[in-house]
């Protein structure tokens, strides 16, 4: 656990900042731009996995082990919304033979 | 421990009600025990000089299940178990519709109103304050008249909103308190909130109870609602409801925001005396009846009202001995109504008249709550209304003049209906109506004679709250001692 | 004397015959037949009668001034203490004799005048009810007591005039009274709280020594009196609130002997000779009576001369004497307006059991043009009826002679322009009392179709009874003028405290009276001669083209100008108070804030499309648009 708490230290902070950075706005512009829900359940997996990053970086910074503790939460969540996600864009296959996300417009009121 | 029976009794034997099926059965228990529940509470009164009952709730907001009373918490709970009996009597009747639920939600009522009564906590109080909706939503609701969806509706999100203000309220005095936080009346009691904040407070706190009891200009739910409501309806929210709005208020405004009371007090007695009058006024050309006395009865709440911003002692007095004289008039006047409406098969006034003829007794017991109502001497609404007036006339004259207009008015608008209901020739559609039968003498006869022996014999109800009375006076100024002759 | 004082402690008795009487008949009123409702009820009156005339000797003999009976506490809330008392003084005893002489004279002449209505145990009882309220009244040793049979006496008037409540107008004549009443009471109770707010209590005695220390004209009392005597107007009938009393005929005839003559009419001023010292402090109040008082005596007595229904012409006429009163009281000769108010008792109720006498004969006929030749055939009511109209003239020696001639002296002692007026007044209403007599009892009968007889001994021996207290009854109080020594004033004076003290010299005195006598000769002589010779009928209503004459037959239309300005603009008032404010604005004020937040709400969905790249969008656009706010602010 020290060995890994150091080995992070071993590249600045800025750089896992910038790097998170670029990988949450990669995910944020996927899940805006691209019509494809399973293309924008990934995208989220990146803004998640952005934060984790970050999470992980600080808590090695700070020896303070809960950020890491928080990004298991992270990841378990993570896993059940994609768990939930993938099952409805299952069904939205089956139903309307197509994974476009702007077919679900039916989701108001 | 007395206080926790006496909160118990009435939603225990409801819950009960529920296994039952037959309708004479649950109506007779249901009876007896607001009987037990009234002679428990009289001994009470005439035994047990204080009690209090307490658990502490886990802090969970400083919250605790606290139950006491004073001189004005009896008066309510003497008022509320005094008239329930008589409102679970009066559903004595052949109607076999759903009878354990209705005789279940009634006594949930009473439940909840004492409860409002004891509690010397604020969150208690508001909790209690928001459960007696519940019931009576339900009773409006199911058993009501004409248009009773639009109207409940109306009467519940208009009281909630009002409450809402009031939660904010307590919140508000909440963190105000000093340490640990609680919402204890005696915690409230002692906190010296500054001036101006008291001057908008006083308005959060009130509206609450100004819509419930209710003062003009927020007493637009009010006539509708009577209008619609059942008998039993009508008289669980014209006899005791209305008075939660004068003993909230009482509870809060006065020792929590005595300086915000004192500066709005000119607006708001000036506010319910153009209620008395705007009331009365209309009540006059009123054709249906219920609507008549839901207006005559907003009159008389707003000169209580105003009798209570008066803050001197003889209208403090008027205040809550007309608490148990209007209570018991208006539901003696409602239930009569009720057996009008039985035998006309209607509420207007002009399909009425000449029903003297055919029932005679029915017109003398009409006669005599209807003089209770105007406040005629030797009857229990003069004692209330003479002190009111008086109190009024210490700070005003013209405040007494206007608020005496209820004597005139009421005299012109009460005795017009009695007139058309009762007076005048035969009516060949009401030639067959019969006279009132045994359970309408077992009902209006203990009622009129509370009215008559209380408007003889008044001395027991004022040296009830007298303490009470005189407590309160201490946390207000004194009085102004001279006779002013003109507004201040 | 301490056996008397125990004596009168049993005064108490007194009212409690009434109450039990009105028990009786009222809660066994379907069981009692016949007349047997009547003679309990008389008798019980009778008995408060014999009670009230024990007390009238035991208090002369005992010496004292007045006892004070406390039965109970009514009210008592800190330093406000009403006990509920009587006061027992020669006032009062006056009055209680007058209210149970009367009053048992007027029960028994009930008995055979209501032989036979289907509901008369009410009546008796509603009667009872009312001598019980009346007796309150008169014995009450406070404020409030008085009060208490203030509007006990309002309300029993109601019922009873609204008696034959099958009739809309009399049942509208009824709460026209009550309200008119209750217009007075407001002012009056009041008056009431003022009262104890500057004296501390409203107890008689303890206002009334306090009230000796006080200075003349001191703003306080002059609006406490003032605020009672709007109270004894309303109650008196004096403008602005006579109306109802002729209005109040409606009721049975010996209602209106009792209630609307004899009685309930003159608590007002039974109040004002009680408050005698307030009274005196205040010149303004008094000068303010006088006014009324002589405006009434005088406009009620020219309605009265153009009147053709015999209760309507008596009525005007009540009203007329008791602005006379008002005058007296006005004047500060409180002993001789009760004095007034003791003969007007006996003379007004006679007047009105004889019109009863009459009208039940006439089989109900209550139009004086219709009758006419009476007096042969109803000789007893004819004789008792002349001496009543002898006597409220004011022709010696009958009893009203003396009691007006006292207040018409006391007028003159206070400015001729004064007794002027008031003898103008007194020439009138001396020459409708006599058109009245003469279309009754001379000429011939003019309605063929009824066959009057004289009524039944029950009803004729009150009036007898009547008529020997009213040619008698001056006797009473015989001025020094004729030698005598004004007991009757004396006696009165021992609770009242007179406003004026000097008296006239003998010589203006006997000059008056020989003038007035002489004017009164001439109008009866007038009416003889319109009304007997000529017999001239009068024409019916509305034919008179005299601007004037139509005028005072329609009451000077004072009905329609209250109906135009007060009742019709009161119902128009609630009628915009409900269908505009309450219906236009209130109520939809409330509705407004619901309406307003479900358009709100409407207003809100439109950004609900439902499309997910846009709630994406705004999702993130709404964190960036936080974020950058959180790093300017």
């Amino acid at each position: 656990m020290k060995e890994i708490s150091s080995a992070i230290q071993l590249i600045p902070l800025e750089n896992y900042i910038v790097l998170s950075i670029a990988l949450f706005s990669i995910g944020m512009m996927g899940v805006l731009f691209r019509r494809n829900t399973i293309a924008i359940l990934m995208c989220l997996e990146l803004m998640f996995n952005s934060v984790n990053l970050l999470l992980t970086a600080f808590s090695a910074y700070h020896s303070d082990p809960s950020g890491q503790v928080f990004v298991f939460f992270i990841m378990i969540v993570a896993a059940a919304e994609i768990a939930v996600g993938l099952s409805i864009v299952v069904m939205m296959k089956r139903n309307v033979d197509s994974v476009d996300i702007n077919l679900l417009n039916r989701l108001k009121w | 421990m007395i206080l926790l029976i006496i909160l118990l009794i009435p939603i225990i034997t409801g819950l009960f009600l529920l296994v039952l099926r037959d309708p004479a059965t649950v109506r007779i228990i249901a009876l007896t025990s607001a009987i037990v529940n009234l002679l428990i509470t009289l001994g009470l009164i005439i035994s047990v000089p204080s009690a209090s009952y307490s658990v502490n709730w886990d802090n969970f907001m400083g919250t605790q299940f606290s139950l006491g009373f004073d001189g004005i918490s009896l008066i309510m709970l003497l008022l509320t178990n005094l008239l329930f009996p008589f409102i679970i009597l009066s559903g004595f009747t052949r109607s076999h519709v759903q009878i354990p639920v209705l005789n279940f939600l009634i006594l949930f009522t009473q439940s909840a109103l004492i409860g409002v009564f004891l509690a010397q906590n604020a969150f208690l109080f508001y909790i209690f304050w928001e459960l007696t909706l519940i019931p009576v939503y339900f009773i409006l609701l199911l058993w009501g008249g004409e248009n009773r969806r639009a109207i409940t509706l109306k009467f519940f999100i208009y009281t909630l909103t009002g409450s809402l203000f009031l939660l904010f309220g307590i919140i508000f005095l909440f963190q105000l308190t000093p340490g640990l936080h609680t919402t204890d009346f005696s915690a409230f009691n002692q906190l010296h909130i500054a001036a101006h904040t008291q001057t908008w407070l006083f308005w959060v706190l009130f509206i609450a109870f100004a819509i419930k009891m209710p003062v003009f200009p927020f007493h637009t739910w009010q006539p509708s609602t009577y209008t619609m409501a059942s008998k039993q309806g009508v008289m669980i929210l014209a006899g005791v409801l209305t008075k939660m709005g004068i003993y909230g208020a009482l509870r809060f405004l006065f020792p929590i925001v005595p300086q915000g009371v004192i500066y709005w007090q000119n607006t708001v007695i000036i506010m319910c005396l153009i209620g008395v009058v705007y009331a009365s006024v209309i009540a006059f050309r009123q054709t249906n009846i219920k609507k008549l006395i839901a207006f005559s009865s907003m009159a008389h709440i707003s000169l209580m009202a105003a009798a209570m911003f008066t803050l001197n002692y003889y209208s403090t007095q008027g205040l809550l001995f007309q608490v148990i004289s209007h209570g018991v008039t208006i539901v003696a006047l409602f239930y009569m109504v009720h057996l009008i409406q039985e035998r006309t098969s209607t509420l207007e006034l002009p399909h009425m008249g000449g029903l003297k003829l055919a029932a005679p007794n029915m017109a003398i017991l009409l006669l005599i709550i209807v003089l209770g109502s105007i406040a005629l001497p030797l009857t229990s609404g003069f004692v209330g209304e003479f002190l009111i007036i008086m109190g009024l006339a210490k700070l005003s004259i013209w405040f007494a003049v206007f608020g005496g207009t209820t004597m005139i008015l009421g005299a012109v608008y009460m005795l017009y209906a009695y007139q058309r209901i009762m007076l005048g020739d035969k009516n060949p559609a009401l030639a067959k109506v019969k006279d009132i039968r045994t359970l309408d003498y077992f009902i209006l006869i203990p009622l009129i004679a509370i009215i008559i022996i209380l408007g003889i014999f008044p001395q027991p109800i004022l040296n009830l709250v007298e303490v009470s009375v005189n407590s309160m006076q201490k946390l207000l100024i004194p009085a102004n001692e001279v006779v002013t002759l003109f507004v201040r | 004397m301490v056996a008397l004082n125990s004596y009168i402690t049993l005064s108490w008795l007194v009212p409690a015959f009434p109450l039990l009487g009105f028990l009786i008949t009222g809660m066994a009123k379907n069981r009692l037949k016949n007349n047997q409702a009547g003679i309990i009820a008389s008798i019980l009156v009778s008995l408060s009668f014999l009670m009230s005339a024990f007390l009238f000797f035991a208090l002369r003999s005992s010496g004292q001034e007045s006892a004070t009976v406390t039965l109970f506490n009514w009210i008592a809330a800190g330093d406000l203490k009403i006990p509920f008392a009587f006061l027992i003084d020669n006032l009062s005893v006056t009055m209680m004799l007058i209210v149970t002489g009367v009053g048992a004279l007027i029960h028994i002449y009930s008995i055979g005048y209501m032989h036979g209505d289907d509901r008369v145990n009410s009546f008796f009882a509603q009667m009872n009810l009312f001598t019980f309220s009346m007796l309150l009244l008169v014995m009450g040793a406070n404020y409030l007591i008085l009060f208490i049979g203030w509007e006990g006496v309002g309300f029993c008037s109601y019922l009873l005039i609204g008696f034959w409540f099958k009739n809309p107008a009399f049942n509208y004549a009824a709460r026209k009274a009550f309200v008119m009443n209750r217009i007075g009471d407001l002012g009056f109770i009041l008056g009431i709280i003022l009262l104890f707010f500057t004296f501390k209590s409203v107890g008689f005695t303890e206002v009334f020594s306090q009230a000796t220390s006080m200075h003349s004209g001191t703003p306080l009392v002059t609006l406490i009196t003032i605020l009672l005597l709007v109270g004894a107007v309303g109650k008196s009938a004096q403008i602005p609130l006579y109306t109802w009393l002729p209005d109040a005929m409606a009721g049975p005839t010996p209602v209106s002997a009792l209630i609307h003559a004899a009685t309930m009419v003159t608590a007002g001023i039974y109040m004002i000779a009680r408050s005698s010292i307030l009274y005196n402090l205040a010149p303004l109040t008094m000068n303010i009576m006088i006014i009324l008082g002589l405006a009434t005596a005088i406009f009620a007595a020219v309605i009265g001369l153009r009147q053709n229904d015999i209760k309507k012409v008596l009525a005007y006429s009540t009203v007329s004497q008791l602005g006379y009163m008002f005058l007296a009281l006005g004047l500060g000769a409180y002993s001789s307006a009760v004095f007034h108010l003791t003969t007007h008792a006996f003379f007004k109720a006679l007047l009105f059991l004889g019109a009863g006498s009459i009208i039940h004969a006439m089989g109900g006929e209550q139009d004086i043009r219709k009758m006419g030749g009476l007096r042969k055939k109803m000789p007893v009511t004819y004789f008792t009826f002349l001496a009543a109209t002898l006597a409220i003239s004011g022709i010696p020696p009958f009893s009203g002679f003396f009691s007006k001639d006292l207040i018409l002296s006391k007028a003159f002692e206070n400015n001729p322009l004064l007794y002027i007026l008031a003898l103008g007044g007194a020439l009138i209403t001396c020459f409708y009392m006599f058109r009245l007599l003469y279309l009754v009892f001379f000429g011939s009968q003019r309605l063929s179709t009824v066959h009057p007889h004289e009524s039944p001994r029950v009803m004729t021996f009150p009036l007898i009874i009547l008529s020997i207290l009213s040619v008698f009854g001056g006797f009473l109080n015989i001025p020094s003028l004729f030698g005598g020594d004004s007991r009757f004033g004396e006696f009165l004076n021992k609770s009242i405290i007179s406003g004026i003290t000097e008296e006239l010299g003998s010589a203006t005195e006997i000059g008056l009276i020989v003038s007035s006598l002489i004017l009164l000769g001439l109008v009866i002589l007038y009416a003889y001669r319109i009304y007997v010779k000529k017999a001239d009928i009068p024409v019916a209503d509305g034919v008179s083209t005299n601007i004037f004459s139509k005028a005072i037959e329609n009451k000077f239309y004072v009905d329609e100008i209250y109906s135009a300005v007060i009742e019709k603009p009161f119902g128009s008032l609630s009628d915009f108070f409900f269908n505009k404010v309450e219906n236009k604005v209130l109520d939809p004020a409330v509705d407004e804030v619901g309406i307003l937040t479900s358009k709100l709400g409407n207003l809100v969905r439109k950004l609900q499309q439902g499309n997910m790249s846009f709630y994406l969008f705004a999702m993130v656009a709404g964190i960036l648009l936080f974020i950058i706010f959180i790093l300017i602010v």
